[in-house]
């Protein structure tokens, strides 16, 4: 019931195709056609201008040699001469080259400003597709994987792709231009040299269609392998202390060299491989244009062409070596980027385990809750093993509060992560205000169901963003409101730069009850019917705990409630208890009667918390017994 | 709740007087001496053999111009050509694999002996960041390093065809090859007025770099959080935001670099019009030849390749060094030699099979504290003047309201976060660096919220130690024997990134059973009990008590009775407990109370009850003769 990555591995492991290259170009350019055309052009006019030098320079040689055949040399007469400057003279035909040359520097360089422009902002939105893609996936796919995984997949793979996407259009577009201009010169000025070096042209590229893909199964390998290595890394860094005080430092280093070894046969297999390509057109271009030289060799021999003309041909040659190893080049960008293709493909294609429904609202107000028969089981479970949740029928009405009783395991935590849909149930339905949750809006079901629990999870960035999950439009005269609301005031008025406070890694500088009333607050701004409270106070003292009492009072008022306790005066003002054992309803019932009913669990709980001293059980029933 | 509580750490700045860039670069490359001189070698031959080529090319062209010089027929030059070709395409295929094997091994080692350090080294050890963006540092700076190391091997080959190029057309006319060398010269002066601002604008792009990989970290850390408050398309738009500033940084990094190739390619029109003018007269003498021109127009471009070539290895100096300081804040006191010191990676061969290090020990008979001092990040006091003594065997109970100091006292006389003043003594040893001291088999230690590791859970718990029988009592004693039954695959279950498929008390109680597998003489529990409910919290105590029982037994039988305290756990442990749980409490043999970083009751249950009002609030407004009535159920079990 997890996600599932349709049909991964034989799409994964087939190589992407020229069209998966030329969808994504296109959805991701469009946008920008205006930027891609002003690259467009300043790469035409550059092209243009690289193809006038060599003809400059063939004229320069015919005419210095005319010159020399006439003899004589530079004088200060020569020098005063019109001819000598003028465009067709040796020294009009110098600044002229000079002229274009710098040109052409000019555009080739804003072409490809423009071109990282263009990349950057396409790859920009592919990062946030791939985002938004991600935080829309439900649970059963987050927990398989870490987050140094998703920044490696998010940003990673991305940033691979962004090669792809800058330079590609540049410099293998551009490149391919150049190219067929290079061509349509030589065929104008000899058939034969012009037929000897398209031929040789059309053999490179047929080499590398046929070798481009070789080495993007390998490169796959190559980037899991980076995954891998620096997940480890973030693993051990994140809990470096759990590690070093129990001495587990000399193994943590042992079980490095596994990862560090798929790194270094992965990496040098993907680096052979690619080499490869860019070998075998390296090769191509060295038989090519020994036969070109070959060609001029014996056509100035006979006097087919004149030395200039030969000249101008073994220059034309030597440019095309840089089209073609750019383009041999950007075709290892390429096939990078076919690898990440093929992983954010992958990661585009997994779809969330929960479907879409008709995306219904729910009302204002307090939550009606109800699960009927829910089963349900974690996909990852093994087939023997019981479901997490069993047969569980419960009726909550709008306002009640339901306190939540059972041991670890018994799948407390689980019901409530049902109610936000993170999961769906196997089998029978949940409800709230009557509604399926499957048929409820996934935004709307979120925003009317509010949780804290004891993990509160804290961003570098400021009070402000930590507060509203960084949405700007929550006024700031409403998170005032809220933190007043809170209790936060005090804390707030300390603060040195009010809500633009940073609040640093992991918090260091709130306390962890302030921390709690952070995460109550941010409730507070959902204004949501239904409150589930998972044992937020569990890491706090007791002390520190009653500053919390005021505030969830004021959370409960008006609204429905599910809190989870592990201590029985959590729970002291619940309107119903539920007992869970091993995902099934052990006892339901409301509170009071429960208390007075010598025979039930809870009362049984409550007597063990009490002790041989009647009057204690309200302050701390600590001693709980599940018999 | 750890993470809120921890004392930030300290601002560290790069340590003064650190060796020099080349000397460290050195040391990190001689590890495999055959290997980079093999390196060296095989680019000196690809780098410098288009000088050859280029004198093939001035030959075919003067024969076909029929000058004088000229003896041997163009087709001779030609196949000339072709031969140094072929030699060059076989150098590169080896070169590649010869420099990936030498890359991937220089990579992984500074990676190797990073992590190492972090993790081994003594003295306290705290990250200048977020885990997320240490991995940065881990991958690029360590990649900065191994891209400079990479321009050393190509550098011999460049400046060796330079040197002959020059030398050739200095021989054909040396007034232009002068001329030409002016622009070039030009070019490395320019380049260099452009290395700070480089430097600049690079370090402002990784920041924003690791603020968006920063963020993607947060944001799927928290990602409950973030789909349960529904707002994922806020968290979105911020991530847009920080992106949108990267890509800012990035288009001046590259308008940047732009410029920089702008200069260079300009130089060598610059230069190629120089010829053309000069030349023109030249030839027009007879003293240039077309194959002169020919041969210095192929040359041209390599020559401002390598200029452009050295300026870009200058910046990279630069950023090598800058690599290197990072990389030491990240080591903190470690120093850049660390990175680069050798370190054995068994790629060929496989890693060896694992020997746990535990030295011999001297058991614990008592662990006294004195005059323990320590200040949060802050500065403000966050341990003031604590003292007491774990006298063998006892059971001490350390509590007191958040933010009293409970678990800071515990990790400071761990070596976890850093003291200011006082002393620990183990039995009469004065204990130097408790980081390096307190492990097993001498101490064990459960965090606040322990963290797991992507592996299996008997990988997790037993981290090295393979004794099977153990492995069962460690996690008997963590109570999670119904746990293991029910998982997935047993103790094989992968449990996920951080441990995320287990619940947060399962979590707890592998890091506990992790613990009792270390079998060492004083066990540290940082408030175990913070996700476990009440019954599985008892039965945990219960067990470690009955251990310790047992143990005291066989000890006074002086045999060796198998179950005890030879197979596992906490047998005759010293325990150090911070908790503000009555399961806890009821079974200390001393409980600490503490407020404001000071102990301020200590001795039994009873007696800190009398005398603190601190401890009777935590109590829960208890008053103290309610203890007189303690339950006989659990407490009498022990």
């Amino acid at each position: 019931m997890t996600t599932t990555a349709a049909s991964a591995s034989p799409a994964a492991a087939r190589a992407p195709t020229l069209q998966r290259y030329g969808r994504m170009l296109g959805r991701y350019l469009r946008p920008q056609w205006r930027a891609a055309s002003a690259l467009a052009l300043l790469l035409l006019g550059s092209i243009a201008l690289q193809l006038l030098v060599p003809q400059i320079l063939r004229r320069f040689i015919d005419a210095a040699s005319v010159s020399a055949v006439s003899g004589g040399g530079i004088d200060a007469a020569m020098l005063a001469d019109p001819v000598w400057w003028a465009p067709g003279g040796l020294a009009g035909l110098a600044l002229l080259f000079l002229a274009v040359a710098l040109v052409t520097q000019l555009l080739g360089a804003g072409a490809t400003y423009a071109g990282a422009a263009v990349g950057w902002t396409a790859t920009n939105a592919l990062r946030s597709d791939l985002a938004r893609h991600c935080l829309g996936l439900d649970l059963g796919f987050h927990k398989t994987r870490s987050a140094g995984e998703m920044i490696e997949r998010i940003d990673g793979d991305v940033t691979a792709l962004s090669d792809f996407f800058a330079q590609f259009s540049v410099r293998v577009l551009g490149g391919m231009l150049l190219l067929v201009g290079i061509l349509t010169v030589l065929w104008f000025e000899n058939v034969w040299i012009g037929a000897a070096l398209t031929v040789f042209t059309l053999l490179e590229l047929a080499v590398l269609a046929r070798t481009r893909a070789i080495a993007v199964p390998a490169t796959t390998l190559e980037r899991e392998a980076n995954a891998k290595l620096f997940g480890f890394i973030e693993e051990r860094l994140a809990g470096i202390e759990d590690v070093r005080a129990n001495g587990g430092g000399p193994h943590a280093l042992q079980r490095f060299l596994v990862p560090v070894r798929t790194f270094f046969f992965d990496t040098r297999r993907a680096w052979m491989l690619r080499s490869v390509v860019w070998l075998s057109s390296y090769g191509l271009f060295v038989l090519g244009s020994l036969v070109t030289l070959g060609a001029s060799i014996q056509l100035v021999t006979i006097g087919a062409i004149t030395l200039g003309t030969g000249y101008m041909v073994f220059q034309y040659m030597v440019m095309l070596q840089a089209p073609i190893e750019q383009i041999t080049q950007q075709m290892q960008h390429l096939q990078r980027a076919g690898a990440s293709i093929g992983r954010v493909d992958e990661l585009m294609r997994t779809e969330s385990a929960l479907p879409v429904g008709a995306g219904r609202s729910l009302p204002g107000g307090p939550l009606d809750v109800r699960f009927e028969g829910v089963r349900f089981r974690y996909a990852d479970a093994a087939p023997g093993t019981p479901p997490i949740l069993d047969d569980i029928d419960l009726r909550l009405a709008p306002g009640r509060v339901l306190g939540l009783l059972g041991r670890t395991g018994s799948g407390k935590t689980t019901l409530t992560r049902l109610l936000f849909r993170f999961y769906d149930p196997d089998e029978g339905t949940v409800r709230l205000a009557g509604v399926p949750t499957t048929d409820i809006a996934l935004d709307d079901l979120r925003a009317r169901v509010g949780m804290v629990t004891q993990d509160v999870q804290l961003f570098q960035a400021s009070v402000r963003e930590n507060l509203s999950f960084f949405d700007r439009t929550i006024s700031d005269e409403r998170l005032l409101a809220v933190l007043h609301e809170v209790g936060l005031g005090a804390w707030f008025s300390h603060l040195p730069e009010g809500l633009d406070t940073f609040v640093k890694a992991g918090g260091g500088n709130l306390s962890a009850g302030e921390a709690q009333l952070l995460a109550f607050a941010r409730v507070f701004l959902e204004d949501p019917g239904l409150v589930i409270l998972d044992e937020p106070s569990s890491r706090l003292d007791p002390v520190t705990e009653r500053h919390l009492e005021r505030c969830v009072e004021r959370l409960l008022r008006g609204r429905t409630a599910i809190i989870i306790a592990h201590r029985l005066e959590t729970i002291e003002r619940a309107d119903e208890v539920m007992v869970l054992d091993a995902g099934r309803v052990a006892e339901h019932g409301p509170r009071e009667r429960l208390a007075a009913d010598p025979g039930s669990r809870y009362a049984r709980l409550l007597a063990a918390g009490r002790g041989s001293d009647g009057e204690r059980h309200r302050t701390h029933p600590d001693l709980m017994e599940l018999a | 709740m750890t993470t809120v509580t921890t004392t930030p750490a300290p601002t560290t700045t790069a340590t003064p007087a650190a060796p020099g860039v080349l000397r460290l670069l050195l040391i990190l490359a001689w590890h495999r001496p055959a290997l980079l001189l093999l390196n060296v070698f095989i680019w000196l031959l690809v780098h410098a053999s288009p000088v050859l080529v280029g004198v093939f090319m001035k030959g075919i062209f003067d024969a076909l111009s029929g000058q004088a010089g000229a003896v041997v027929s163009p087709w001779t030059y030609l196949a000339l050509a072709l031969g140094v070709d072929v030699m060059r395409i076989g150098a590169l295929a080896g070169g590649v694999y010869a420099y990936a094997s030498y890359w991937a091994e220089v990579v992984l080692r500074m990676r190797r002996n990073l992590l190492a350090y972090l993790l081994t080294a003594p003295g306290t050890r705290r990250l200048p960041d977020s885990p997320s963006e240490a991995i940065s540092r881990f991958r690029d700076d360590v990649e900065d390093i191994g891209e400079y190391l990479e321009q050393w091997i190509d550098v011999w080959g460049l400046v060796l065809f330079a040197a002959i190029a020059l030398t050739v057309m200095f021989r054909v006319d040396p007034l232009m090859t002068a001329l030409i060398c002016l622009p070039l010269l030009f070019t490395l002066l320019l380049t260099n007025a452009l290395r700070p601002h480089i430097r600049r604008v690079r370090r402002a792009m990784r920041e924003a770099t690791g603020r968006v990989t920063d963020f993607l970290g947060e944001t799927f850390n928290a990602v409950q959080a973030v789909q349960g408050a529904g707002r994922e398309a806020a968290v979105l738009a911020e991530f847009e935001r920080r992106n949108a500033v990267r890509r800012r940084t990035a288009l001046t990094d590259s308008l940047l670099a732009e410029v920089f190739k702008s200069v260079n390619d300009n130089m060598v029109n610059v230069a190629t019009g120089v010829i053309l003018l000069i030349g023109a007269g030249a030839m027009q003498r007879g003293s240039f030849t077309v194959g002169d021109f020919a041969l210095f127009v192929t040359f041209l471009p390599r020559l401002t390749g390598t200029i452009s070539f050295l300026g870009a290895m200058m910046v990279q100096h630069k950023r090598t060094s800058v690599a290197f300081e990072r990389l030491s804040a990240l080591l903190h006191d470690g120093g850049p030699e660390t990175v680069v010191a050798g370190a054995e990676l068994h790629l060929r061969d496989g890693p060896p099979p694992f020997v746990d290090p535990r030295p011999a020990i001297e058991p614990l008979r008592s662990l006294r504290v004195e005059g323990l001092c320590a200040r949060h990040g802050d500065g403000a006091l966050a341990l003031d003047d604590v003292s007491f003594e774990l006298p063998r065997g006892s059971f001490t109970v350390v509590t007191g309201r958040v933010g009293s100091g409970k678990s800071t006292l515990v990790r400071v006389l761990m070596g976890l976060a850093p003291r200011e003043a006082g002393a620990v003594w183990w039995n009469d040893t004065l204990v130097e660096d408790p980081a390096s001291w307190f492990l097993p088999p001498r101490s064990a230690y459960t965090s606040q919220v322990p963290r797991l590791f992507s592996d299996t859970l008997r990988e997790n718990v037993a981290m090295g130690r393979a004794d099977p029988l153990h492995l069962r009592r460690a996690i008997e004693l963590a109570v999670m024997e119904r746990d293991v039954a029910v998982l997935h695959r047993g103790l094989e279950t992968e449990v996920g990134s951080r441990g995320v498929r287990l619940s947060g008390g399962q979590v707890q109680r592998s890091a506990a059973a992790r613990m009792f597998m270390r079998e060492a003489e004083l066990l540290v529990f940082d408030d175990l009990s913070s996700a476990l409910d009440v019954e599985t919290e008892r039965q945990l105590w219960e067990g470690v008590f009955a251990q310790r029982r047992a143990l005291a037994g066989a000890a006074g039988d002086g045999s060796e009775r198998a179950g005890a305290g030879t197979v596992a756990g906490c047998g005759g442990a010293t325990c150090l407990v911070v908790s503000h749980r009555r399961a806890a409490l009821e079974r200390a043999d001393q409980v600490l109370v503490m407020e404001a970083g000071r102990i301020v009751a200590s001795g039994s249950l009873r007696a800190v009850l009398a005398a603190s009002d601190a401890l009777r609030e935590l109590w829960g407004e208890a008053r103290g003769e309610a203890l007189e009535a303690r339950p006989g159920g659990p407490t009498s079990a022990c």
